[in-house]
This record gives C-alpha cells, sequence and structure tokens, in this order.
C-alpha cells in the first residue's frame, strides 16, 4: 500500500463514494432486467472511475463504500451477506486500474472502454461466484443471470465511463490546485 | 408527477432516531464492533434454534432502544417478494447439493430434502435478522459517531502505515456530499425535464429505453461531482492539510464499564453462536 493517500485521492474517493451511495438510494443505478436477480447495476462506475484516475488503492476504497452501501440498502437476501456484497466489490477498481495501466500506452480511448469492461464483468462474476459458493444460487441460475445482467452492465458500464473520463480530461486540462501534481 | 423529483427527501442514510435509551447511550465505538461481529456470526450459524435465538436477540434490541419496530419491518417489508422468490429457487433447484438429510419429495430434478429445507428457512430469517440488526445500529447512532469510532476502530492499524485518518474523512465527504448531490440531481431531472425528457415513463420492459434516460442524468451527476472534488482539493490544500499528520478530536469517547460488559455478553454470544453444537 502507498505511503500516504494524497489530498486528491482523498476528495475523489469520498466524492467518487457519495455518487455510488446515492445511486444505490435513489434506485437510479437499478436497470430493471427481467431476471432472477432482479437488476442490474452500474452503481459499480464510481469504482471504476476511481480506478482509472486515481489508481488502486481510491479504486479499491470506493468500491468498499459501494459494497457497504449495497450491504447496506440490500432489500435481497444475497446482498444481505457481507461475503457477497463486500468482498467481490473490492476488486473492480483494483481490475479496472490493472487493465488501464497495461494498455494506456497503446490508446487511451481503448484502455478506458476495455478496463470499464473487465471491471464490470470483475463484479458480475465475483459477486455471482461468490454467491454459488454461498448456496444462494445454482450454477445454472448463476450463468443465467451473468448473461442477462452481465451483458447490459457491461455495455453501460463502457459508455457511461468513457463520457465520464473523456468530460473529465477535459476539466482536467484546467485543474484548479497544481499542488497535488507535486505531491 | 413532482414526487418522482423529490429525492433529496426519500434519502435515509443517517436516519437517527433520538429515544435515549440505554442502546443509544453505548459506546458507538462497541455498538460497531459488536455488530460486525454477530452480523458474521449469524453469516456462519446454520441450525434453527441458532437462528431463533438471532432472531429474539434483534427483536429485543428493538425493544431495549425503544425504537418503534414499524422501522425495522419497514426494511423487511419490501424484500419479502425476494424472500420468496429466493425461496422457491432455492427448494426446487438446491435440493441436488444438500441431498443430506431425509428426503421429502424426489420427482426428476426436484428433489426436497430436511437439509435443503433447513437451508430455505435458515437463509431467509438470517436475512431478517440482519435487516434488523443494522436498522439498530443505524436508528441509535448518528453518522458522526459510526465515523468516529470507524476511525478510532482501525487505529491499530495505524502502525502497519494504514491510512486510517484518511479513510474516516473519505467515510464523512462520501456522507457529507450525498444530499448535496441528491439536490444537484435534482436540479439537473427538474432541467432535463423542461427540455421535453421524460423520467420513468416507459414501461418496465423498455429496458433500452429506460437505460437510455438516465444516461443525460448519470453522466452530468458525475462530472458535477468531478468538479467539486476539484474545489474541495482546493480549499483543503489552500489551508494547508496535510494527509497523514496527527490530528486530536473535538468529541473525545470514553468506554464505561458497562460498555466492556456489554462488549463482553456480546462476544459470547458471537462465539457461541458459531461454535456451539445446536442439537437442531
Amino acid at each position: 500500500m502507498k505511503k500516504s493517500l494524497t489530498v486528491r485521492d482523498i476528495v475523489i474517493a469520498g466524492v467518487l463514494g457519495a455518487v455510488a451511495i446515492l445511486l444505490g438510494v435513489t434506485r437510479l443505478g437499478y436497470i430493471p432486467v427481467p431476471t432472477a436477480a432482479g437488476n442490474a447495476t452500474i452503481m459499480h462506475i464510481p469504482a471504476i472511475i476511481g480506478g482509472i484516475m486515481q489508481g488502486p488503492v481510491v479504486g479499491l476504497i470506493v468500491g468498499a463504500i459501494f459494497g457497504i452501501s449495497s450491504f447496506l440498502n440490500a432489500t435481497v437476501p444475497l446482498f444481505k451477506d457481507p461475503l457477497v456484497a463486500i468482498l467481490p466489490r473490492l476488486f473492480i477498481g483494483v481490475a479496472a486500474w490493472l487493465v488501464y495501466v497495461g494498455l494506456r500506452r497503446k490508446n487511451e480511448y481503448f484502455a478506458v472502454c476495455a478496463s470499464a469492461f473487465i471491471g464490470t464483468l470483475t463484479n458480475t462474476v465475483l459477486v455471482l461466484t461468490m454467491a454459488v459458493v454461498r448456496h444462494y444460487l445454482t450454477p445454472a441460475v448463476a450463468w443465467t443471470v451473468g448473461i442477462t445482467n452481465g451483458i447490459p452492465e457491461a455495455i453501460v458500464g463502457t459508455i457511461v465511463t468513457l463520457a465520464v473520463v473523456l468530460a473529465w480530461k477535459q476539466i482536467g486540462k484546467n485543474k484548479k490546485s497544481k499542488i497535488s501534481e507535486d505531491m | 408527477m413532482s414526487s418522482e423529483f423529490e429525492i433529496s427527501r426519500s434519502i435515509t442514510i443517517g436516519q437517527y432516531v433520538p429515544t435515549d435509551s440505554y442502546i443509544h447511550r453505548l459506546d458507538p465505538r462497541v455498538k460497531l464492533l459488536l455488530f460486525v461481529v454477530i452480523v458474521v456470526a449469524i453469516a456462519f450459524n446454520t441450525s434453527y434454534i441458532g437462528n431463533a435465538i438471532g432472531l429474539f436477540l434483534s427483536l429485543y434490541l428493538f425493544w431495549a432502544s425503544k425504537i418503534p419496530i414499524s422501522y425495522g419491518l419497514s426494511g423487511v417489508k419490501p424484500a419479502i417478494p425476494f424472500i420468496i422468490i429466493l425461496a422457491l429457487l432455492q427448494l426446487l433447484f438446491q435440493g441436488q447439493l444438500f441431498s443430506g438429510g431425509k428426503v421429502y419429495v424426489d420427482y426428476g430434478f426436484i428433489l426436497i430434502t430436511s437439509e435443503s429445507i433447513r437451508l430455505v428457512v435458515v437463509s431467509a430469517v438470517r436475512f431478517i435478522e440482519i435487516i434488523f440488526l443494522s436498522s439498530v445500529l443505524t436508528l441509535s447512532t448518528s453518522t458522526t459517531q459510526l465515523t468516529h469510532s470507524i476511525q478510532s476502530l482501525l487505529s491499530p492499524l495505524k502502525k502497519i502505515n494504514f491510512p486510517v485518518h484518511e479513510i474516516s474523512l473519505i467515510t464523512t465527504i462520501s456522507i457529507r456530499f450525498v444530499p448535496t448531490f441528491a439536490i444537484e440531481m435534482e436540479k439537473m431531472m427538474k432541467a432535463q425535464a423542461s427540455r421535453g425528457a421524460d423520467f420513468g415513463t416507459g414501461g418496465w420492459w423498455r429496458i433500452i429505453q429506460r437505460t437510455k434516460e438516465t444516461f443525460p442524468i448519470i453522466i452530468p451527476l458525475f462530472n458535477i461531482a468531478l468538479s467539486r472534488a476539484e474545489d474541495l482539493i482546493l480549499a483543503m490544500e489552500s489551508r494547508c492539510y496535510t494527509p497523514g499528520g496527527n490530528r486530536s478530536s473535538y468529541s473525545v469517547y470514553k468506554t464505561l464499564a458497562k460498555d466492556y460488559l456489554v462488549l463482553l455478553v456480546g462476544l459470547l454470544f458471537a462465539y457461541l453462536l458459531i461454535f456451539y453444537p445446536f442439537p437442531f
């Protein structure tokens, strides 16, 4: 772990965490999909954006905030289990960051898209794996949920992340604070 | 129609109910620690008796904290259809995995055994217990108390360079900004609607349309969030905030004898739930 977080890391993680909580409590973060799991989600997007913008630690923290808020707000028994709700979410931002850093040299846009896609898949796959391990779903049901929820989630996740990160690069050109970069 | 835009009102984070009961006056650190330990204990327990005890405990805590039980039930109510669907799915398709115990129904791929019934009942009850416990925690503890206690509970981790203070600051920022962003979001929804965008008018089966409707809200929401973050970064740096510095706190919690007693009882309880071999 890094020795200490910068002011920028702290604030961005906090703000993205707030967005994750807000998407959860207003139900705006749910895409209604008629499957056993009920809803596809886009609440993991802040974690991906955190990972892309500020690195794995911020991604992990935003993921943890998302996990805890989804655990506290859950109306489905599946997500009232901390092992399903919190643990898998820690890896979303980290995976997104790994993909982004790996591909950034080649093409910025492609790297953002790929890391959003992989970040979403990390969420879907790990949550469903934990759901099967904890006996909430059978492997067959998990596969159907994975396909019917995972694909729309991945597409929406990629579009939103790309739009936000590109807009951010524009804002980022005239960042107000110049100190963070030096620290 | 107007209710669709009243987002900031429907947010119930930090829904603190001040009844000044015994539970309210407990050290928040003790409450948080016990909450985590007991939830984990309940998640591991698979016996009927163990979960009945857990359910009894969560009801007792509601009574002891003088919070009307309707607050807890309002969390359970929207979940009932999900509980039933999940129970049916588990009952019909999980029999193969839990083929132990007595076989009640064995018809084609449907296999209902005493073990699979146990799984269904226990996971439904466990869910209700966890809803009750987390409602008691959040209804009897203010968000300030919670973030302070997170910081204080994690403080031993400072030794291994774990950024405890930073984590608690992040939590505070998150909780502080949720209502602000809710207001911003309301404004944006009204602005978009006044330009002719419609929200929530399409049927639930029109997934693509419903998804597209959310884009003009979510993307500006992120941008507003990030530009507010820039302001906050500037404000903090101009006041010479340095992460990792030593800070003292305005409010200091004292753990009294009764807090230790409650902690002891709670830990013993969790220990029993995890390790005691319940006969049934």
